[in-house]
């Protein structure tokens, strides 16, 4: 009887771990790591940008909270609290695509310059005045 | 031809000023705060989108839903798909005026600026103080106000009621410069 007893209080208190375990693996989950994940779309920055200016809505379901590499001319490199900015448009285009990178890309901005031909990975999160990308990793 | 000269100065000076009329910041930095007895919650983003006409007082901000990052990724999704729904409506809009812009000097000031407020496709009124400081090339704008969740038709599950602040703090610093076209 006694063992039935000690089993229960047993089994009882490794459900609880257990339950406790997993609720903070979840409730401490990471978040997604852009520079480890393949992109789920791949395109120039202009071609973006389009999508957006034509129909947001649209681009909104296509592109929001997606990893999105984009591959375009620097139009513009700024920094803002110690993180680096890099514009992405055409010459005559109003709008552009910015990205903001990941602190530990900060020390890449330097040798970049205006006018090169760039390749940036980040997570769209919409479109103002200009598509923005965030926490984004430069490939080359 | 005394006149004209007049008239050609005056002229002139419009332009010059007109050229700096709107002045605008894509990188404004918008935060909230939630305070409870389990837990603080803070969001960042450095995304905002802010334009002011100096002529008429009026300003218009822009803020993306989804670039407010969180410290885990877990309060972050929470806060996109179940309470701003952020797929339905992936903006929060601010409109309003800003009071006697242009009898401002250049040191820091306190103003007021009242406007219609929108998040989760609700729109309020509100009225904020905020501390300015403008000069040729910069309109800085820095204040915070609250804001009640239950205004603007969040709802906040019950398992969660103790982890949430009913009203949020919202902080902002708006760097302005000005707009070239």
């Amino acid at each position: 009887m006694s063992k039935k007893i000690k089993n229960i209080i047993l089994v009882t208190i490794l459900g609880i771990t257990t339950i406790i375990i997993v609720m903070n693996v979840v409730y401490n989950q990471s978040h997604v790591n852009v520079s480890e994940v393949s992109p789920d779309i791949t395109l120039l920055s202009q071609d973006l940008l389009n999508d957006f200016e034509n129909n947001e809505l649209e681009a909104n379901s296509k592109y929001l909270d997606k990893i999105i590499e984009v591959n375009g001319i620097i139009s513009n490199i700024s920094t803002n609290k110690n993180k680096g900015i890099i514009t992405l448009s055409d010459k005559d285009a109003m709008g552009g695509v910015i990205c903001h990178l990941s602190s530990e890309e900060h020390t890449k901005i330097m040798s970049l310059k205006k006018g090169q031909n760039i390749k940036i990975k980040g997570l769209c999160t919409g479109y103002l005045m200009d598509v923005i990308l965030v926490k984004c990793i430069i490939i080359n | 031809m005394k006149t004209t000269y007049i008239l050609l100065l005056c002229f002139l000076f419009t332009c010059l000023l007109q050229g700096q009329e709107r002045f605008l910041t894509k990188q404004g930095y918008t935060s909230f705060f939630s305070s409870s007895p389990v837990e603080d919650i803070k969001a960042d983003n450095n995304q905002v989108l802010s334009i002011i006409d100096t002529s008429t007082g009026a300003i218009a901000i822009s803020i993306l839903m989804k670039s407010f990052l969180f410290e885990k990724s877990l309060m972050q999704e929470h806060f996109n798909e179940n309470y701003v729904e952020s797929d339905t409506y992936p903006k929060a809009t601010f409109k309003g005026k800003i009071d006697e812009i242009n009898k401002l000097g250049n040191s820091e000031e306190t103003i007021t600026i009242k406007g219609d407020l929108t998040i989760h496709g609700v729109t309020r009124s509100i009225k904020t103080q905020a501390k300015i400081t403008k000069s040729q090339d910069n309109i800085s704008l820095k204040g915070s106000f609250p804001v009640n969740v239950s205004d603007y038709n969040i709802k906040i599950p019950a398992v969660v009621i103790n982890n949430i602040a009913k009203t949020i703090e919202v902080t902002f610093e708006l760097d302005h410069k000005p707009y070239k076209n």
